[in-house]
This record gives C-alpha cells, sequence and structure tokens, in this order.
C-alpha cells in the first residue's frame, strides 16, 4: 500500500515539474518556448501530420493537432481552447456571425473526394452527370442497366445489385461530394441538398472515410464516395466523372491542382467543385484553416500569436507544400498562395499587425 | 425387487446425479464457448500485428504518413513505434486510478455499512446510472469542465478526469459486493475487541475483501486503457512524448484512431493493440500474484 | 468514539461526491439541451424523424430509443448464459486449478481489448461470417451490434460474479453436502441465493456497459435513423448517433444531440430500477 502510494506521488512530482520550460534571456525576461494546438478536420489529417512534425523539428516548436471533425476544430476555435482549427468547410456568413469575433480562413492544402466502387476487372468506369444522379438517387439498382452500359460500351457489366455506401457520420467529404451533386442535379439539390450530414434516399451508411472504404473493399457491387488519399493508398478503383467542360477526368494531383486555378474570391471561401478550369477534376475542394483576426484575445501573448502566424506562413510556403504531393494531397497553385499570404499579413495583435 | 430399487431411489439420486453430470457439461461448453472469442480476436491481432513489435515500437514516436508510404512500398515494417501514446496513457491511468480509487472504495464502504438507507439507495443507484453513461458524453463534461475553464485548452489533466468518471462505478460496485460477502464475524470480532472503526476498515475489510476489491479496479482500468472517444475532445494527442498534465497529450486508443484514419498506417493498429493487450495481461497477472502473496 | 465519527463522516462526504457528479453532469447537459426541447417539445421523444437538412431540420429521438434498447437486452440476454457458466466454472467448479486461472486470464483480457478493435474486429471477421451464414444483407444490423455487445460484456458480468461466487462461505455449502445434496444442488440451493446480490451487480454493470457503447457498435450497426422493424435490420443506438455525429454537429443538432444524452441517463435510469424491483419480486 505504502509502495503505491509512494510511486503515485512521485510519478506526480515528476510531471508537475515539467510544465513549459521556462527559462530566462538575458534581460532577466521570462522565455516561454512557444507550443501550438490546433484542432479540426480528418481529412488533411495524414498530410498535416507529415509537415507539422517536419516543422517541429525544424523549428523547436511543438505543433499538435488532433483529428477530431471540422465541427470539433470550429467548436475549439470558439471556445478559444486552440490557437487554430481546421475545417474542410469554409463558415457561413451565418456560422461566421456566431464567432464571438471575425475570423479569416487561410487555405491550406486541394484534396478530392472520388467516386469508388468494386468491380473486379472494370477498370476507368466512366459515369456521366446523369448516371451519377440515376445511381445516388437510387433510380439504377443493378450494374447491367442499359443507361450504363451505353456510356461506357467496351464494359461488359455482370448482373450485380448496385449498393451505395454513403457516410453515417457528419463529415467535410460528404459536403463537398453533396455540393457537386447539387451543381450537377437540380433533383438532388431538392431533395437532398448539400450539407455534412444528410437525409440519404438509398444507400447504406458506414462510420468514416474508412469504413466507407472498406465496406466498399468487401462487397462486390458497391459504389460510394471516399477521400482521395483513401483511394490511391488503397488502391481502390474509381471512376472518371465529367467536368463542367465535358470532358471525363481522372482524379490525380494535377487534376485537383487544377480546380484552384479559377477565380479565387480574396477570402478564399469558395467551393471548388465543378470548377471552369477545362483540366480539372469536378469534385475537389480546398482544406482551410481558421483562426481570430484579432490575436490579442483572453489574455493570449504577443509571443503565442507571433508564433502561429509564422508557422501559418511556413505552411502554406513552398517547402510544406512540396510535401503534399508526397502523400497524395493537391498543393496550392501559386495565385492561392498570394491569396493566402496576403491575409495572414492582415491579421492583428492589438490592432498591428505581426507579418510583413 | 423392483420395489427395494424404487426404495433405494426414493431421494431420486440417480435423476438428480444425471442432471448434476448434464449441467456440468454444460457449464464447460459454454466456458469454452464464452473463451472462443477471444482466442480469435488474439490470435487476428498476432497474425497481423506481431512482424511490428520490436524494441523500436516501445521507444520510438510515431511515424509520420510519409515514412509508412515509403516504407509500405518497400515491403518493409513501418518505422517508428508508439512511446508517446505508452508514456501519455501511463500518466493519464496513474492519475485517473488516483482519483478514482479512494473515491471508489470508500463511497462502496458507505454503502456497505448503510444497506437500506435512502441516501445510500441512491447514491448506489446513481452509480449504476454512470455505468450507462457513454464515454463520448463524459468526454464532452471533462472538456466543458476541465478543457474549457481549467486549463484553457486540451490537457492530459481532462482525459484523466473522464477516465476516472468512467473508472467510478465499477469500483463502487465491486467494492460494495465483495464486503457484503464477508462474514459478519469477522468484522463483530474486531470491534468487540474495541478496534477503532477506521482499522477495522483497513485491517480486516479491505484485506479481506481485496481481492473482489482489484477486481473491480483491474476492471476499470481494462475499460479506460481502451476507450477512445472522449480522449479526442480531452487529450486530443500529440506527436510527442508529453509530461505536462496540462497540456494535450498521446495515448494508445487515440493513436490507433489516428492509424484507422490515414490509409497508409492501417497496419499499426494490430501492434498498438497487441501492446495494449500485453499490459493489461501483465496487470492481471502482477495482481493475481499480489494476491497469492497476500494468502 | 471520536475516531468513529471522523470516519463515518468520511465515508459519507466522499459518496456525496458521486451525487454532485451526477448531478453537475445533468446540469451541464440540460443547459445544452433546453434548445432541442424548445424547438420539438416532448415530441422529441417518440418522434422517428431525424433530418440533418438545412432549412428543414427535424429531430426526433426514437429510432436510437428504440435501437439502444433492442441491442442492450439482446446482448445481456445472449451473454447471460454465457457468462454465468464461466461464473461458475471459475468460482465454483474449478475454483484455484489451473485451468480456472487461465480461463479467468482470457476473460479479463476481453475487458483490456480497445473497443475500436472490437469494432474492426467484428467489422472484418464476424461479419463476413454472419453473412456466410446466410444472414443476407451486408451483415450490418441489430443482431451483429448485439452480438459484438454481449461478447464486450462478458468480462464484467463474469469476473464480478466469479469472485462473489468464490467468496460463499465454505461452511454454508458443506452443510450441504453433508446432507446428501449433489454439486448442482448446492449451487442452486445454497450458492446462488447467498450470491445473488453479487450476480445481480455484475449484471447491472455489464447492461450499463451495453447501454453507453460507442464505437463497436457504431461501426457495425449499419446507422439508419429510422426505427428498425426487424431484428436483422440495421439501425442505431443512442451512443452510436451522438459518436458517429457529434464532431460535426453545432447548433439544433449538437442540441438533439446533447438531449440524447440526458435522455440515456433517464432510461437507463428507469430500466435499471424495474430490473431491479422485478428480481426483489423473484426473491
Amino acid at each position: 500500500m505504502k509502495t503505491i502510494l509512494s510511486f503515485v506521488l512521485a510519478v506526480f512530482l515528476f510531471t508537475s515539474c515539467q510544465n513549459s520550460p521556462n527559462s530566462t534571456n538575458k534581460a532577466g525576461e521570462s522565455t516561454k518556448k512557444v507550443s501550438i494546438t490546433a484542432a479540426g478536420a480528418t481529412f488533411p489529417m495524414p498530410y498535416y501530420n507529415l509537415v507539422f512534425k517536419n516543422y517541429t523539428k525544424e523549428s523547436d516548436v511543438l505543433v499538435t493537432y488532433g483529428g477530431i471533425g471540422s465541427g470539433g476544430g470550429i467548436r475549439s476555435l470558439k471556445d478559444k481552447v486552440v490557437d487554430f482549427g481546421a475545417t474542410d468547410a469554409y463558415l457561413s456568413d451565418n456560422k461566421l456571425a456566431e464567432m464571438p469575433a471575425s475570423i479569416v480562413h487561410i487555405p491550406t492544402c486541394l484534396g478530392a473526394v472520388v467516386i469508388a466502387y468494386n468491380l473486379p476487372g472494370i477498370d476507368g468506369l466512366k459515369l456521366s452527370n446523369e448516371l451519377l444522379e440515376k445511381i445516388f438517387m437510387g433510380e439504377i439498382t443493378n450494374w447491367n442497366n442499359t443507361a450504363l452500359k451505353s456510356n461506357n460500351p467496351d464494359v461488359k457489366f455482370p448482373n450485380k445489385e448496385l449498393t451505395f455506401i454513403h457516410r453515417s457520420d457528419g463529415s467535410g467529404t460528404t459536403h463537398i461530394f453533396s455540393d457537386y451533386m447539387s451543381k450537377i442535379s437540380s433533383k438532388w439539390a431538392d431533395i437532398v441538398g448539400t450539407g455534412k450530414s444528410l437525409k440519404w434516399p438509398v444507400g447504406m451508411g458506414a462510420k468514416g472515410n474508412p469504413g466507407v472504404a472498406g465496406t466498399i473493399s468487401q462487397t462486390e457491387g458497391s459504389i460510394g464516395y471516399i477521400g482521395s488519399e483513401f483511394a490511391f493508398a488503397q488502391k481502390i478503383q474509381t471512376a472518371k466523372v465529367q467536368n463542367s467542360s465535358g470532358a471525363y477526368i481522372e482524379p490525380n494531383i494535377a487534376s485537383i491542382s487544377a480546380a484552384a486555378q479559377g477565380e479565387i474570391p480574396a477570402d478564399t471561401r469558395i467551393m471548388l467543385t465543378n470548377s471552369s478550369d477545362p483540366a480539372s477534376y469536378p469534385i475537389s475542394g480546398f482544406t482551410w484553416i481558421i483562426l481570430y483576426k484579432e490575436q490579442g484575445y483572453d489574455g493570449r501573448s504577443e509571443a503565442q500569436a507571433l508564433g502561429t502566424l509564422t508557422f501559418l506562413d511556413w505552411l502554406i510556403s513552398e517547402k510544406a507544400q512540396s510535401d503534399a504531393s508526397k502523400v497524395n494531397y493537391a498543393p496550392l497553385p501559386p495565385l492561392t498562395v498570394e491569396k493566402a499570404k496576403t491575409i495572414l499579413r492582415s491579421v492583428t495583435y492589438n490592432g498591428k499587425t505581426l507579418l510583413n | 425387487m423392483e420395489s427395494i430399487n424404487t426404495l433405494l431411489d426414493q431421494d431420486h439420486s440417480t435423476r438428480r446425479l444425471l442432471k448434476d453430470k448434464l449441467v456440468l457439461a454444460g457449464i464447460i461448453l459454454f466456458s469454452l464457448l464464452t473463451v472462443s472469442p477471444i482466442v480469435l480476436i488474439i490470435s487476428k491481432l498476432l497474425v497481423k500485428g506481431y512482424r511490428q513489435i520490436s524494441l523500436d515500437f516501445i521507444i520510438k514516436n510515431t511515424p509520420d504518413t510519409y515514412e509508412a508510404i515509403t516504407a509500405v512500398a518497400n515491403g518493409e515494417i513501418i518505422p517508428g513505434g508508439i512511446a508517446n501514446g505508452i508514456v501519455g496513457t501511463f500518466l493519464m491511468v496513474v492519475l485517473a486510478s488516483a482519483l478514482a480509487i479512494p473515491i471508489g472504495v470508500l463511497t462502496g464502504i458507505y454503502l456497505y455499512e448503510n444497506q437500506g438507507k435512502r441516501m445510500s439507495n441512491l447514491t448506489r443507484s446513481v452509480s449504476d446510472i454512470l455505468q450507462g453513461v457513454p464515454s463520448i458524453v463524459l468526454g464532452l463534461i471533462s472538456y466543458l469542465w476541465i478543457v474549457k475553464h481549467v486549463t484553457m485548452g486540451y490537457s492530459a489533466l481532462a482525459g484523466s478526469i473522464s477516465m476516472s468518471i468512467m473508472m467510478l462505478p465499477m469500483i463502487v460496485r465491486s467494492t460494495e459486493e465483495t464486503l457484503k460477502m464477508i462474514p459478519q464475524t469477522l468484522k463483530e470480532a474486531a470491534l468487540a475487541l474495541g478496534v477503532p472503526y477506521h482499522k477495522v476498515i483497513l485491517r480486516v475489510l479491505i484485506p479481506t475483501g481485496f481481492s473482489g476489491l482489484l477486481t473491480g479496479i483491474l476492471l476499470g482500468i481494462s475499460r479506460i486503457l481502451g476507450e477512445t472517444a472522449p480522449l479526442l475532445l480531452t487529450a486530443l494527442g500529440s506527436s510527442m512524448i508529453n509530461l505536462d498534465m496540462t497540456k494535450p497529450s498521446s495515448a494508445i486508443p487515440l493513436l490507433i484512431w489516428e492509424f484507422y484514419n490515414d490509409p497508409n498506417m492501417v497496419d499499426l493498429i494490430w501492434s498498438s493493440s497487441l501492446l495494449l493487450m500485453a499490459i493489461v495481461l501483465i496487470l492481471n497477472i502482477v495482481s493475481k500474484q499480489i494476491i497469492a502473496n497476500r494468502r | 468514539m471520536n475516531s468513529d465519527k471522523i470516519t463515518k463522516s468520511v465515508l459519507f462526504s466522499v459518496s456525496i461526491l458521486i451525487l454532485m457528479l451526477a448531478a453537475g453532469m445533468v446540469y451541464s447537459l440540460v443547459g445544452g439541451a433546453i434548445p432541442a426541447f424548445k424547438a420539438f417539445g416532448l415530441n422529441f421523444i417518440i418522434s422517428g424523424e431525424w433530418d440533418p437538412s438545412e432549412g428543414r431540420e427535424n429531430y426526433g429521438a426514437l429510432p436510437f430509443i428504440v435501437g439502444t434498447l433492442l441491442t442492450s437486452f439482446a446482448a445481456l440476454i445472449i451473454s447471460l448464459p454465457l457468462s454465468f457458466s464461466t461464473s461458475l466454472f471459475l468460482g465454483e467448479y474449478y475454483k484455484e486449478t489451473k485451468v480456472a486461472r487461465i480461463i479467468g486470464l482470457l476473460v479479463d483480457l476481453l475487458a483490456g481489448i480497445p473497443s475500436i478493435v472490437y469494432g474492426l474486429w467484428g467489422f472484418y471477421v464476424l461479419r463476413p461470417f454472419l453473412i456466410d451464414l446466410g444472414f443476407g444483407g451486408q451483415g450490418f444490423g441489430i443482431f451483429t451490434a448485439s452480438l459484438i455487445l454481449a461478447i464486450m460484456i462478458i468480462p464484467y458480468a463474469t469476473s464480478l460474479s466469479n469472485e462473489i461466487i468464490r467468496m460463499v462461505p465454505n461452511d454454508l455449502k458443506e452443510a450441504a453436502y453433508s446432507l446428501g445434496a449433489t454439486r448442482l444442488e448446492v449451487i442452486s440451493s445454497v450458492i446462488i441465493p447467498n450470491a445473488r446480490s453479487g450476480i445481480v451487480a455484475g449484471y447491472i454493470l455489464a447492461f450499463g456497459r451495453a447501454l453507453g457503447e460507442t464505437m463497436a457498435v457504431t461501426m457495425l450497426i449499419g446507422n439508419t435513423n429510422i426505427v428498425p422493424t426487424g431484428f436483422f435490420q440495421t439501425g442505431n443506438t443512442m451512443a452510436s448517433v451522438i459518436a458517429n455525429q457529434f464532431g460535426e454537429a453545432d447548433g439544433l443538432k449538437l442540441s438533439s444531440l446533447i438531449a440524447i444524452a440526458l435522455l440515456l441517463f433517464v432510461i437507463t435510469g428507469v430500466v435499471n430500477a424495474l430490473g431491479k424491483m422485478i428480481i426483489k419480486k423473484f426473491s
């Protein structure tokens, strides 16, 4: 009994001595090492884990990220328990009004939502906009449907039930997918709409990208939508879809980046689905980081604010962006980087800007 | 002749013995059936995860996706390990236990001593209800209380608090029920000798019921070792070892969640789970040894 | 005796902590749940609608209440014979033997498996197994979820009951044996009545665990937000929908989820109380 008590006591004394290292510089001021905490979307998590770790190695500033979901990221920023949040869907004007102070969006990379399916031996399926509408609204229930055949005349379709696998949890992936569907199908826009969570007309729900990807891999004849990094990593069959110019595009790093080549508003809040660029993959999107425009809130130190901004500046720089394609994410095109840099330089601490 | 047999069998002994043997057979069958899932699950974990286990796995921090992609592409095992998770889990479990064990045991003793009183019935019912609260709700509570107001940010402390709430009902109930099984005579003898009440608790009741108490504690610890949802809202995670309880920290179930969500690191799930099971195994063996030594 | 008084008041104050904890939790949850109850009223409890579409949000808790009760009760019923037999095996029949130690260890290990791993194992192993057995569909559903829950709660029921059964005083058992009772009769007429309180406590804990389990259920139940009409259909539970939607929820939806958490508190209390009453009637 006594040994256990003394053990527990020892653990506590040990950990309480490990508070953020305080050192004093020559002027006698205490300089606390800055560490950055962030939370939000799971979609960019593999990319963030990589670059955040690289930054920590380079600059000795610990960056911690928790993939708790875009909603969690927004909530954490609202509650001011993180330095910045991460979200796959930008905040609408209504949502912006609900935040305690004005926030800015910084895009960090691009990803895409792919239409994945499981039909052994049949690769590179072409799905026109009409076909997508019919499949996801439940009008096509078997793969040997004539509409599918006429769009893919060289393919021999099996007589197999078609099952739609969608997300059961709220997600930014669903948001991007439904936004695209609403743009190409007015029927979808009326009945289902756009959102992170939807009332699905047909199909089965699986939890998370891994759940949907896993279910599709295990179920012949299934079709659904998943984040691109999953499809690339697990080599799941993906369909070609039509972009706004009518061409059938395969999702890859180049076509995803192309989606951001068009006009982007200054605050970067835009959905990149069905982008106008002729080489773009139509179901692509930014993922953003959100933080307060005025960083001098709630006793936040200038050092902390500067550390956060310096980090974000590094995140959109060439160094971090070049790592994106290594892990199957698409880097920001130069015009977007310029806009992001401008936004960062507008962030203030007690009224004056920090970066220049 | 028949009448003698029926006389001898007046107590239905053949039938009763038959029933006895049948039930024993059934019990053995069901027990084996009960154990089969664990055997299946552990063998699956072993088959998929043993390659990843090495000393590195325990002392290095988590790899990033790129390291994983290159390793998988080259057919090697993914480098790195889960040291940040192991340390985080350890610290949070120790703190959670330090809170939950005294409170749980003392409450269990109170319930044992005050059977039938309204207050103890209420406490017992509330404790049973707490057992049914989903872990994510406990995480939310800890987020609202600790993350927002105490540590002003995600922290291992918040994680520990949610863990300790999860452990409480189990410890309370197992303490109370264990103590109820101790013959009254033991307690009365000690009291009759003039032993002060708190010594009766410490020197008579707890040692006698030690095995049962430890079972409840072990069950509680086993559960919190593997819960992810509350930690997502409290400890958040970390790529490095963190010893500061007021800052975010990693934990093994959190890392399992990260591996699950990253298509390139899925292989690490199995070895991490194996490690967790090894920890549970060690805890079990050590506690059985402690109990054996006391006898 | 002063020290006795102090001891008694220490015990009392510590027990109040649990009550204060629960009260605090309810208070925090009620605050978050009010918008939902304001918007939907008490109809929230019996409404089967769950429509998250923007502009026409309508939430109701019925599908999840039904799903929770179905899966938890089914899990309890499935695990009862298994865990009861095992606790008898460990606590009476093969008490203190090597076999018992190994089996006891294996059962305790079940408690240490992370719930996400249960979900994965259920997804990759149990599901195809059920499909092979001919249960149709994709293998998701209430039944699959109940099965995995049953496995998860076995250690809670078994370990506690095992300890309690072991502690039945030997002299009681020996008295029965000396009167010519068979093993079975000693168990049914001496051990079980004596250990009943502890055994029941074990099952209440196990049931509570089943009510609140999130990860494993959410990966196997199919996540359809409608009231299930058959045992092999897909559905959803209260804990699972909270875990699924919480990350992305805000506004009215978040409030509805918190309201569901509150309802779970109430339902757990009601079911526990009913169970205890029924058991009292049977004794």
